[in-house]
């Protein structure tokens, strides 16, 4: 427990973040039902995600915004780098986007072929 | 404001986006209100983003300063900034263009769905984004743009097969952008910003493992969105089921900006640069190797487009390693711009004539203007002039060559010529592998033809003129003589406007046009190229007098015809070697296709084709190696290269003897002779075949004497010429076919020419000029007196004929006379050429080649006296009784150049002296004229008295004969006197005893003349095809696998460029 | 098996570099370059206590109005690949399927409680939504965070009365509209101030309060109805397939 305590925060965020991107790897190399494959992308993506924002933080910082509790003369001291907020921001939205994509050719494919499975659509090949 | 609205937004390079988003945007209102206004609010900001792009163009290209667009006000690094300089407009505005063209295009299916509009148009923003942006994590947002609206096009047709391929291409470039995102927040990390520009500034910044894997992983994710091997099924599999449109534009739109993107980040990643090269060049070779084998047209413009990809990342990288970035927009820019149009234009093309496999592409046989789309497509995709291609190429393997790159130039070339091996295979299938033009038996029934109408090919269309548009301003640029050199071209086009006229009047009009073409190029030179021009011109000339034996039709025969004779007249001209390769090209491409046209000549064609292209590229070599050591491009210069003169030597004359047909790469001489058209036959062998004597004799001008090499190479020449001559005619004694025949005859003669020239001195290449004179006389005569048989008796082989010495005097006199002067008996020019090739061979000491020459001479009688004896003596078929003479048209060129020979003949000096004066700045004169003798150390020659007395020895008999006809009564024998004696042959040849004449001597050497160089290089096909097999198991088609790939790419690029440790 | 053990190894390889890169990171102590300039000079210049705001507004604002393109498409995607097979010719199989899953897919009801719920807590989902958008440049929130709580009240409504109607005339208009205006906004900063996408071309206002921060305010309305309704759309899209246009 006292290692994890010294550890500094964003590097466990960082790690968690990694695993995460591994551990959707994982599930997409392996798991042949597509809507599983695209949990993994998911999974992925988050852990990407979770990377960003601990890059963005500094030690002892808080939000970016500056109000009472930060006050614009010793706000750069305060706060967590926001360029990484606002990038996560945006990539949330993009994994989004590309998830609803994913999503609605697995409703398509499962019409048109009646089955999930990636290894059952390799009709393209060489 | 209403100005500064129009000069600040809209036609400011913003505008693009602008314009892009706010149609985009809107295009749904329109589209509930009326679709037809929709498609019209689509065409109009594709339009506009073109003329934004062009304009902005135009003006940088004037001189204006390179623009910055800012966002926010605020200065970069603190906001993101685009740049639209030269590099940036000029990749803008081509996919600009492309991008309307495959609107265009696919616009049938686009305007089904008001949301395909918007995401087409979004897409094309993308694009534009990807290549203007300097922010890297904008970058990214391109790219998904870019990549979402992809995924939702390909999944515009939802068939099963679309969708599944357009779900791998999800998961694989999803996983590739990821670690897009990763690589660019640990940029970010270190650096500190996320302005290119900004960390080029710092990137000292980037640093130690964490700065390494950044690093790599933005440069890897970008490389696996162009697509390397063996991480590309995905790609393919899009390219092979997507909508043609969308292919098109995911292969050079797409890949496009990707492009740019890693050209923007490259400042970066100076230490992966071999990595990348690497990268591209083995995707560049494999991918080809992949496509010979490939049968679906679509997947293999796959292929096509990844391994282009592949060629375009080499050039980028080994440009900057030699930093040689100066070059980048004639090289890259051209190599991009190249592909984009052609293989846009065959996706376009694929697309609207829609057969998958490549056998199904007869479907256009007979759509002469689709063909043409289709072949300039091709042409241009493998860099033949005077597309862009050509032009990037050719500068790509001289600054290579400057550079000391060897190997890449070998893998330039051979993945060049393999492309060409698979694309005009697929052009092989859709010229049709059966076409009779003479238009007998022609009971074959023509496949269901494509129909396409004028607006689906548009585009098409347009491709093409661009292509030769820009083309001729990399012409310009590369300081060519312009329009000397595009003569030929403008010739040929002008001849096909006025394609559909009668075929004598356009053969007339041919010869017009050629003949002033010929004399305007070639009326300055001087020398040895005025000889040459005398010879390929003007012979060439007279030879196609006799193309006005045919009227039909012959579409494409004469437009071509006239690019070849000028094309022959622009390599005469050449001053530089680039100017002689271009001459070369256009010479390898417009004779590929006139042999296309003959019965039965696609397949033939496609082997001269790729032999006459491997020619071709060790031409380029030779020529790329000199221009590194003599930093010139000069022709007269090859000689001050130093060290290197032997290679370049070697590689050149490796290029002109394959295309003389040198023993061993012969192959595709007898075939591409047999099934050509018999007029042409007659201008390959008499004249076509001497632009490779012309290009020896230059380089053993210009390298092999002026320097004084160590003999080596040129001993070798003199070997690879005696051995082709002995075996030529070797191969010639066992054909039944009379082209094929006289094929192998012409192959060996040109062997005796090689060896002529090799031999270095004067007295040697007087005889081979002589000889080359000679060839050109004979083989003109003898091959018009064929194409005079061929068309009475609608025959090739000689068992079938016999006796047409009664039906066609003329032609059986001709050819007598040919066949005496090419044997090299007294009294006509053969032995002329014979006799001084001795004298050289024994005064060099070469006295086994000398021995070679004499065996080979022997052998030549038999083939000749076969030709003479089987085909106008003997027996007449009886179904030939009623056969006419040949047209007198077809008789008039050959009665001029027998006139020629007895001229000749008679008086050598005539021609001897100026072929001892053009020598004569190399080597000084050796010949010793006493009166009309002409004397050397082992004896002289008095042609005119060798005439005389020949003429007597030949007179006597002959007016013996002539009274004993005329005095004794002789009994005529009817034909067909013949008994079976019970014995009814079961195949009509064996009755005819000419078939198999030679049974004897078959048995005796026939194991010399076994087709061993047909089975190697059949072998070397097999072996590639079984290479390709085992290159492509990685594409089994499973998504998954290839995301796994994506993975190994990252894992190899970290091990291979430091490992962990790092 | 083969394939596994390869898949094994190569994500064990992908761990040991991304070990790597967990080893030789050591948490920032202060702010980057880009960080501390924004900390520094952007309430000023921008007029935004929200930094992350600002910079996702102004400093960064082509990535968002390309993220707001990238939800567009998005949902124009799904609605192309999601629409209803209308022409027979069109892939016959296809419709089929179609039909087969239209008669099988009986809803069953919500129950009472979450329709109840769904009645009580919609308008005010909806009210918080517009608040955060509103409020995205004082305090945590934006335009899509408020556009998302938006069309979490869509996926509400969904859930609760499955076979409840969502005008897509409606939500093509909103969509367009202010997808429009948006880059309509953008072009106004190249007239009216420094450059494309630049909020001050509205007068920055008293620092902290609603009305203040030039157009970040404004874009953030846009863009929260645009994700709302485009996020609504996609959910609606999934929900059964495309009848109409777009």
């Amino acid at each position: 427990m006292s290692i994890l305590a010294d550890l500094p925060i964003s590097l466990i965020v960082l790690c968690s973040g990694l695993g995460l991107v591994l551990i959707g790897l994982w599930g997409m190399l392996t798991q042949r039902n597509m809507i599983r494959m695209i949990v993994g992308f998911s999974l992925t993506d988050t852990g990407v995600h979770m990377v960003m924002v601990s890059i963005g933080y500094v030690t002892g910082g808080t939000a970016p915004i500056i109000n009472d509790a930060v006050p614009m003369a010793d706000a750069v001291n305060r706060v967590v780098d926001p360029v990484p907020s606002a990038l996560v921001l945006t990539a949330i939205v993009i994994g989004l986007g590309v998830t609803a994509v994913m999503l609605s050719y697995a409703v398509r494919i499962y019409k048109a072929r009646k089955t999930l499975m990636i290894d059952e659509c390799t009709e393209s090949k060489w | 404001m209403v100005s500064s609205f129009f000069s600040d937004i809209l036609l400011h390079p913003l505008g693009i986006y602008v314009l892009a988003l706010g149609a985009g945007f809107l295009i749904p209102l329109f589209d509930r209100a009326h679709r037809g206004s929709a498609v019209l609010v689509f065409f109009a900001a594709l339009a506009g983003m073109v003329a934004i792009a062009g304009l902005n163009l135009l003006a940088i290209v004037n001189g204006a300063p390179s623009i910055d667009i800012e966002t926010a006000g605020i200065a970069p690094p603190f906001s993101i900034n685009l740049r639209f300089g030269l590099l940036e407009g000029g990749f803008v505005l081509a996919v600009n263009t492309a991008a309307l063209l495959a609107a265009w295009h696919c616009l049938p299916a686009l305007r089904q769905h008001a949301s395909a509009l918007l995401l087409f148009l979004i897409m094309v923003m993308g694009i534009n984004g990807m290549i203007m942006t300097r922010d890297l994590f904008n970058l990214f947002i391109f790219i998904e743009i870019t990549s979402i609206a992809t995924y939702a096009l390909i999944g515009m047709e939802r068939t099963g097969s679309v969708l599944a391929a357009g779900f791998k291409y999800i998961i694989a470039t999803s996983v590739a952008t990821t670690f897009f995102l990763l690589g660019t927040i640990f940029i970010y990390y270190q650096v500190g910003t996320l302005n290119i520009d900004d960390i080029i500034v710092h990137a000292d910044l980037i640093q130690g493992p964490i700065g390494f894997i950044a690093t790599l992983f933005v440069l890897t994710s970008l490389l696996i969105e162009l697509k390397p091997y063996p991480a590309n099924g995905w790609g393919l599999d899009v390219y092979e089921t997507a909508h043609s449109g969308i292919a098109s534009l995911i292969s050079v739109g797409v890949s496009a900006g990707v492009f740019f993107a890693i050209y923007k980040v490259l400042p970066l990643m100076d230490s992966y640069l071999t990595s990348i090269a690497f990268i591209g060049g083995a995707t560049f070779l494999v991918s080809n190797i992949i496509g010979l084998k490939q049968d679906n047209a679509r997947r293999l413009l796959g292929y096509s487009s990844i391994g282009q990809m592949g060629l375009l990342t080499l050039a980028l990288a080994l440009l900057l390693q030699l930093e040689a970035s100066s070059q980048l927009v004639l090289v890259v820019g051209g190599l991009f711009i190249n592909h984009m149009l052609a293989k846009a234009g065959l996706f376009w093309l694929a697309g609207i004539i829609d057969r998958s496999q490549l056998k199904d592409w007869c479907a256009i046989a007979q759509r002469p203007g689709l063909l043409l789309l289709l072949g300039i497509m091709m042409a241009a995709l493998i860099g033949l002039p005077p597309f862009p291609g050509f032009w990037a190429k050719w500068q790509l393997v001289m600054i290579l060559a400057e550079g000391g790159q060897y190997l890449w130039i070998a893998v330039v070339l051979i993945g060049s010529l393999l492309e060409a091996a698979y694309l005009f295979r697929w052009f092989s299938h859709a010229r049709g592998t059966d076409n009779n033009s003479m238009g007998d038996s022609s009971t074959d029934e023509v496949p269901p033809q494509a129909v396409v109408s004028l607006a689906q090919q548009l585009p098409v269309a347009i491709a093409t003129l661009l292509l030769f548009v820009i083309g001729y301003v990399m012409a310009l640029a590369m300081n060519i003589e312009t329009p000397g050199m595009f003569l030929p071209l403008l010739a040929g086009f002008a001849l096909w406007l006025i394609d559909g006229i009668r075929g004598r009047l356009k053969a007339l009009a041919m010869l017009l046009v050629v003949g002033a073409g010929g004399y305007w190029l070639t009326n300055d030179l001087d020398g040895i190229n005025r000889l040459f021009s005398y010879l390929l011109v003007g012979g060439g000339l007279l030879v196609s007098i006799a193309v006005m034996y045919r009227n039909d039709d012959r579409r494409g025969f004469y437009p071509l015809l006239a690019v070849l004779l000028l094309s022959l007249a622009v390599l005469l001209r050449a001053k530089t070697s680039l100017e002689f390769f271009f001459g070369w090209e256009l010479m390898t491409l417009s004779s590929y296709l006139l042999v296309t046209l003959g019965r039965n000549g696609v397949k033939p064609a496609l082997n001269y084709l790729l032999f006459s292209l491997a020619s071709a590229y060790f031409i380029l070599a030779g020529f790329a190696l000199a221009y590194a050591a003599s930093g010139s491009l000069l022709l007269s210069d090859l000689g001050n290269s130093g060290d290197s003169i032997g290679l370049i030597f070697s590689l050149l004359a490796i290029g002109f003897v394959i295309k003389m047909g040198g023993f061993g790469v012969h192959i595709w001489l007898p075939g591409a002779y047999a099934e050509a058209d018999d007029d042409f036959t007659a201008l390959l062998s008499a004249v076509v075949s001497k632009a490779g004597i012309f290009g020896l004799v230059l380089i053993a001008a210009n390298l092999g004497v002026q320097s004084d090499i160590g003999l080596d190479p040129t001993y070798v020449l003199g070997w690879i010429g005696i051995l082709t001559a002995t075996f030529g005619a070797l191969m010639a004694v066992f054909q039944e076919d009379i082209k094929r025949m006289v094929a192998y005859s012409s192959m060996g003669q040109l062997g005796y020419i090689v060896t002529g020239i090799a031999l270095m001195s004067h007295l040697g290449w007087v005889s081979a000029l002589y000889m080359t004179v000679n060839h050109f006389l004979f083989k003109g005569i003898l091959f018009l007196s064929i194409a005079g048989i061929v068309l009475r008796t609608n025959e090739r082989m000689m068992y079938k004929m016999g006796g047409l010495i009664k039906n066609m005097p003329f032609t059986f006199v001709f050819t007598m006379i040919a066949i005496i002067a090419m044997s090299g008996v007294p009294p006509l020019t053969g032995f002329g050429g014979k006799w001084m090739l001795f004298n050289a061979l024994m005064d060099k000491g070469w006295y086994f080649i000398a021995a070679f020459a004499f065996f080979s001479s022997a052998v030549a009688f038999l083939y000749m006296f076969r030709l003479l004896q089987t085909v106008f003596l003997g027996q007449r078929k009886l179904e030939h009784a009623q056969l006419r003479e040949a047209p007198a048209i077809l008789l008039a060129p050959q009665f001029i150049m027998i006139a020629a020979i007895m001229v000749i003949s008679a008086y050598p000096r005539l021609l001897l002296d100026p072929l001892s004066a053009a020598i004569d700045p190399w080597i000084s004169n050796t010949l010793v004229w006493e009166g009309f003798a002409l004397q050397t150390q082992y004896g002289y020659w008095n042609a005119p008295m060798i005439m005389a007395v020949v003429g007597g020895v030949w007179m006597v008999p002959l007016i013996i004969l002539l009274l004993v006809s005329l005095t004794m009564k002789i009994q005529k024998v009817e034909q067909f006197n013949i008994v079976y004696a019970a014995e009814r042959p079961h195949r009509p040849e064996d009755t005819h005893f000419a078939y198999n004449f030679f049974a004897h001597y078959d048995r005796a050497i026939g194991f010399l003349v076994r087709p061993r160089a047909t089975a190697f290089w059949n072998a070397a096909v097999e072996w590639s095809h079984t290479l390709a097999s085992s290159l492509r198991v990685f594409y089994n088609g499973n998504g998954q696998t290839y995301a796994l790939f994506i993975l190994m790419y990252f894992v190899a690029m970290v091990l291979f460029n430091g490992g962990l440790g790092s | 098996m083969i394939k596994r053990i390869f898949i094994f190894l190569i994500l064990a390889l992908m761990a040991m570099i991304f070990f790597n890169l967990a080893t030789n990171y050591s948490e920032n102590t202060e702010l980057s370059r880009l960080g501390h300039y924004y900390v520094e000079t952007g309430p000023e210049e921008l007029g935004a206590p929200n930094l992350v705001t600002a910079v996702v507004v102004t400093y960064r604002g082509l990535d968002t109005l390309g993220e707001v393109t990238v939800l567009f498409i998005s949902a124009a995607g799904v609605g192309l690949l999601l629409r209803r097979t209308r022409r027979k010719d069109d892939d016959e199989d296809l419709e089929q399927g179609d039909r087969a899953e239209e008669t099988a897919g009986t809803h069953k009801p919500a129950s009472e409680i979450v329709e109840t719920a769904t009645e009580l807590l919609l308008p005010m989902v909806i009210l918080f939504g517009i608040y955060v958008f509103l409020n995205g440049h004082l305090s945590p929130g934006g335009g899509f965070q408020g556009g998302a709580i938006i069309a979490s009240g869509t996926m509400f409504l969904l859930l609760a009365l499955p076979e409840s109607h969502i005008s897509r005339l409606m939500i093509a208009i909103i969509e367009s509209l202010s997808g429009f205006s948006y880059v309509i906004v953008g072009v106004l900063g190249v007239i009216m101030a420094g450059g494309f996408l630049d909020n001050r071309i509205m007068d920055l206002g008293t620092y902290g309060s609603l009305f203040s921060a030039g157009a970040i305010p404004l874009i953030y309305v846009f863009v929260g109805l645009k994700v709302g309704f485009e996020l609504s759309a996609v959910l609606d899209r999934f929900r059964k397939e495309d009848t109409g246009p777009l």
